[in-house]
């Protein structure tokens, strides 16, 4: 297999096997990230389509190093994965940290499993017309 | 301006996603320490690979399009990417999470009152 495509599926299998076997966050059980994963992919085939146009490419691959299947427009399949993995390490990063420092402000240990996401208390408050804490 | 495409599509990047910090609320940038400590370890990773790529004839960046300024093999650009792309990340899901979090409220509150009026109904 082609050096690129071997990383990339190495970056994929590492970022899923980190919040599987480690870090445990539930994200990949939220609907939050799924859907931003939708938009994000969305605006990923823009930027980096422009990137690598093969009219005008920004950044030029090497043909041997990956798959070749370029698609949508001149976008290497492989790209997807790179992508995939950054932004979901970076979402799984935040996630964890955002909770330790809830927990720090709280002064409870962080909980590093939770199977469900606890709901926000104005979710569970049926008056509940204030949503963010400004 | 074409030295300067890379780095103009970053920047585009960054104003389009800015309205999700305020208008959706995201608070990225309000917790920029947080923010700066969940990409840092992005960019380092992702700069090894892409010194990795770069030095193993992966991939190279056309010299029309980027300014020229270099961290050792790596294009400034790169570096920036690295820390753009996560940033528009975290935006997205935060503001997905505003989104999905005041549709809840909503539900919840129209939920309350059909019950409220249920109950006068009933006296």
């Amino acid at each position: 297999m082609p050096e690129y495509t071997v990383l990339t599926v190495v970056s994929v299998v590492a970022v899923v096997a980190l919040e599987l076997l480690w870090l445990r966050t539930g994200l990949f059980r939220r609907a939050q990230y799924w859907i931003a994963m939708a938009i994000i992919f969305a605006f990923q085939t823009l930027v980096d389509g422009w990137l690598t146009k093969l009219s005008d490419p920004i950044v030029q691959y090497a043909p041997e190093q990956m798959l070749g299947i370029r698609a949508p427009w001149d976008i290497p399949i492989e790209d997807f994965g790179f992508g995939f993995s950054m932004v979901t390490l970076t979402l799984l990063l935040w996630v964890r940290l955002n909770r330790r420092a809830e927990a720090r402000r709280s002064g409870t240990a962080p909980t590093e499993q939770r199977p469900t996401e606890q709901p926000r208390p104005e979710m569970t408050r049926p008056d509940a017309t204030r949503v963010d804490d400004r | 301006m074409d030295p300067y495409q890379y780095l103009l599509l970053m920047a585009a990047c960054v104003v389009i996603t800015l309205p999700l910090e305020f208008v959706l609320r995201a608070r990225v940038y309000r917790r920029w320490r947080l923010a700066l400590a969940a990409i840092a370890p992005v960019v380092v990773l992702y700069a090894i690979w892409d010194i990795v790529g770069i030095l193993r004839d992966h991939w190279s960046y056309n010299p029309r399009f980027v300014s020229g300024i270099r961290l050792g093999v790596m294009p400034l650009e790169e570096l920036v990417f690295f820390i753009v792309v996560p940033l528009c990340g975290l935006l997205t899901y935060e503001a997905v999470g505003y989104v999905l979090r005041r549709v809840a409220a909503i539900r919840a509150t129209r939920t309350a009152r059909a019950t409220t009026d249920r109950e006068r109904a009933d006296a």
